[in-house]
């Protein structure tokens, strides 16, 4: 089983101090930077998932990728780019696709098909996904039901996407291209996913990709996944687009699955409200310590002169002071765990999360983490504020992830 | 008028301190007098405050200052950091009447040496301070949080119980018209000593630029618009940006020196020289004209090109550095789509744009970019294959 990472540019700065909070400023971005794949002990992912969206960016949007990131990409390839060869333990894999999701609300995707295969070509990826047009929707009914509301629009998208992997795949093939490429089948239901499979093999696919099943229930992602086992020929490999759910994982390569992507370890470090900071059979609460000058409410109120800066200041330095503190022994839990909840009031106020602070101040995940952050980090790791930290704790997040999914795999055939 | 202020207040307590320092009064008209004084920056908080705006309970409009600009005053910390730094220019003080001038000297026509006799009371709440710093909160604060001893500063104050006049005084010396960039980037090259970041980084940049446009074997000659070059017909920033990426992510990067943000300057003007030589020798007929005659000059022309240099520059980079003769054979291969002129660019099929219908938005810079490089993709691609197919 492969875990694919998809790619958002998302690096740490090497030269970030801590205590400081200053980095060179001569540091180029990305250059000077490190990936999950450079920063940990070893990589966590097998491979890289590149979308043409994020580099490109789409008619009148811009990509997450400057001008100049952008030419250079294009000229050195991806592997060089992110610089994948220079880890010698294994062979990291890349895989090109469109990011469907940043079009979904348009009628058609906006890329042909030559577009898209210039662009897996052109970076030299190993594997390509065709076009396609997420459908949001799961409803077994519009099956059968003429008149379901959104059968019509559904079947349009299927059948888009079921065209231009027809297309994708001979434009590849006329071009000679290197990269494999990869059908996405959408659907919104067993048995019109696995119509979807049926046609891809057709057209001469033996890797597809399983689009649309972010927001499924588990039970339904299975159910869609028994559905295509009857019809899937046994080399027909599958790639569950966006989906991590550890715990099925078992039960996902039992259908055909050989590999996934995801991003939500990563996310989870600071888009998740409580559970952001990952240990192998559960997760903790980081420690809130916004900047006073990068959290917007809090900005806001001081500008209209509602709480005082200086007060604001003096709380943060004193919070970040006594995490440091207690992790050498010098200060007291339940200190922190006051000054903590008095600059949180301060910042919001809604709640207290000093019970959850507690576990984490106890368990001291960052003593013993192997991930090869946690130990150059050390408490700062377990501080929600500012990217520097969240990305480092988003990467652990994705060095225990790896660690539950071999667990996970323990026993079955990887 | 509301004030929260308590000043002179009877029931305050006594002043327990006061600080004495010399001063000069200058008489600027008949109603107005300046107090002009050095000060350790660090000493300020004692007996200055910054009056943040805010609405009192009856919505009445208090104070004047804005909150403090923490990456602002992280920058002139850096700088006070730094070795050597100096800042010349006044922080700005209103003092209330608890404040007095002792002369102690002869007054000419308009000056008086003496003494400023400020109290201080260093258990009082800020807003009993005798005074509101008008101009100079982040610099204030800078020294404040700088990691520096001491650091003396320059005070002009005046005497005034009244918040109008400050928040005047505020918004005058607030209000100036900043530096156009230009003269800024002009200066730049010829600067010493730690600047604000984003100068900084820009120096070296600046520098190349300096080169390209008064460097005698340079093609770039007083082409380059700057002050004191008004003649130039290319604009200081679109070089700057060009340079700029070439650094970061192109063909100049291998010559940066990782610690300094500077590099090696010879090598790098080698290459751009040779390459916008070569670019001079293959388009005679755009070159050295304003922009609105030829997109060469112009912002889109320029970046656009700067990126077929780093292309160029990384298919050569295992064998050479190019020469002229190398960049002048490898833009043979798309003199042919160039209409920086007349004519019309084909970036697609179904895609036309007459010449003169690009502009310097990121979009229109980008889809030439795309259509240079794309171009310069497929021809080379093709000598190899050709080559492959005669050996
Ligand atoms: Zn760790």
């Amino acid at each position: 089983m492969k875990f694919f990472f998809p790619d958002s540019q998302d690096q740490i700065d090497p030269s970030f101090d801590f205590i400081s909070e200053e980095r060179s400023i001569y540091r180029v971005r990305q250059r000077d930077d490190h990936y999950a794949h450079e920063a940990l002990r070893a990589s966590p992912f097998d491979g890289l998932l590149v979308s043409k969206a994020i580099v490109d960016g789409l008619p009148g949007a811009a990509g997450k990728y400057t001008a100049p990131q952008r030419q250079r990409l294009y000229r050195v390839g991806v592997r060089d780019f992110f610089r994948l060869d220079e880890r010698h333990d294994r062979r990291l894999e890349t895989m090109g696709d469109c990011g469907a999701f940043t079009y979904v609300r348009d009628d058609v995707p906006p890329y042909t098909a030559d577009e898209v295969v210039d662009f897996y070509e052109g970076c030299g990826f190993d594997l390509g996904i065709s076009i396609d047009h997420v459908i949001l929707g799961y409803d077994k009914t519009a099956d059968t039901d003429a008149s379901h509301p959104h059968r019509d629009g559904w079947q349009q998208r299927q059948q888009i996407t079921l065209e231009l992997a027809a297309e994708f795949r001979s434009r590849a093939r006329a071009r000679k291209a290197r990269f494999t490429p990869v059908g996405v089948a959408q659907g919104w239901s067993p048995t019109s996913y696995a119509a979807s499979v049926s046609a891809l093999q057709k057209i001469g696919y033996s890797r597809v990709a399983m689009g649309g099943m972010v927001p499924l229930k588990t039970p339904d992602i299975l159910a869609c996944l028994e559905a295509v086992n009857v019809v899937r020929k046994s080399s027909t490999q599958l790639h569950l687009l966006g989906i991590s759910r550890c715990e099925n994982v078992e039960a996902f390569a039992a259908n055909g699955v050989t590999s996934f992507d995801s991003t939500s370890a990563f996310r989870q470090s600071f888009k998740d409200d409580h559970d952001n900071y990952y240990a192998l059979d559960r997760n903790y609460s980081a420690l809130r310590v916004p900047q006073v000058d990068g959290n917007p409410k809090l900005k806001a109120r001081i500008r209209a002169g509602q709480v005082s800066q200086a007060q604001a200041i003096k709380l943060e330095r004193q919070c970040l002071q006594a995490v440091r503190r207690y992790d050498t022994g010098t200060v007291t839990i339940e200190t922190v765990l006051e000054l903590l909840r008095e600059y949180d009031q301060l910042c919001d106020g809604r709640k207290d999360r000093t019970a959850s602070y507690q576990q984490t101040l106890e368990a001291q995940l960052w003593r013993d983490c192997q991930c090869g952050l946690c130990e150059s980090a050390g408490i700062e790791i377990a501080l929600f504020r500012g990217s520097e930290r969240n990305k480092r704790r988003g990467f652990h997040n994705l060095h225990v992830f790896r660690q539950r999914l071999a667990r996970e795999l323990e026993g079955t055939a990887a | 008028m509301t004030t929260s202020r308590r000043r002179g207040d009877l029931t305050s307590p006594p002043i327990e301190q006061e600080l004495r320092l010399p001063a000069l009064q200058v008489r600027q008209g008949p109603n107005r007098i300046l107090y002009s004084f050095a000060v350790d920056g660090k000493e300020l908080p004692r007996f200055a405050t910054v009056s943040r705006i805010r609405r009192d309970t009856d919505a009445g409009i208090q104070g004047y200052q804005r909150p403090e600009v923490l990456s602002h005053i992280t920058s002139i910390r850096k700088y006070l950091e730094s070795e050597d730094p100096m800042i010349p220019n006044a922080i700005v003080i209103a003092f209330d009447k608890r404040v007095l001038f002792e002369p102690s000297g002869p007054a000419d026509a308009y000056a008086c040496p003496g003494t400023l006799v400020i109290p201080i009371d260093d258990q009082g709440a800020d807003a009993d301070k005798p005074g509101w710093v008008v101009d100079g909160q982040q610099r204030c604060a800078a020294i404040r949080e700088a990691r520096v001893e001491s650091f003396p500063i320059c005070v002009t104050a005046f005497i005034t119980e009244s918040d109008a006049e400050q928040r005047s005084q505020f918004i005058l010396v607030n209000s100036t018209k900043p530096l156009p960039k230009g003269l800024i980037y002009e200066l730049l090259p010829s600067t010493v000593g730690a600047l604000p970041v984003a100068l900084q980084v820009r120096r070296f940049p600046a520098t190349l630029l300096e080169h390209l446009n008064y460097d005698s074997d340079s093609p770039l000659q007083s082409l380059i618009q700057t002050p004191t070059t008004p003649e130039g017909v290319i604009k200081d920033n679109s070089i700057l940006r060009m340079l700029e990426n070439s650094l970061s992510d192109g063909a100049l990067y291998p010559y940066r020196y990782a610690g300094t943000g500077e590099g090696d300057v010879d090598s790098m003007l080698a290459m751009i020289k040779d390459f916008w030589t070569a670019v001079r020798d293959t388009f005679p007929s755009a070159w050295a004209l304003p922009p609105r005659r030829s997109r060469l000059m112009h912002g889109v022309g320029i970046i656009g090109m700067g990126y077929l240099m780093d292309a160029i520059g990384d298919r050569y980079a295992h064998i050479r550095t190019p020469t002229v003769d190398d960049f002048r054979y490898e833009l043979d291969e798309i003199a042919d789509v160039c209409e920086w002129t007349s004519g019309t660019w084909r970036f697609a099929p179904d895609h036309h744009r007459k010449w003169n219908d690009l502009q310097n938005t990121p979009g229109d810079i980008r889809l030439l970019s795309n259509y240079i490089l794309g171009e310069y993709r497929v021809q080379t691609m093709g000598r190899r294959v050709r080559r492959q197919q005669r050996a």
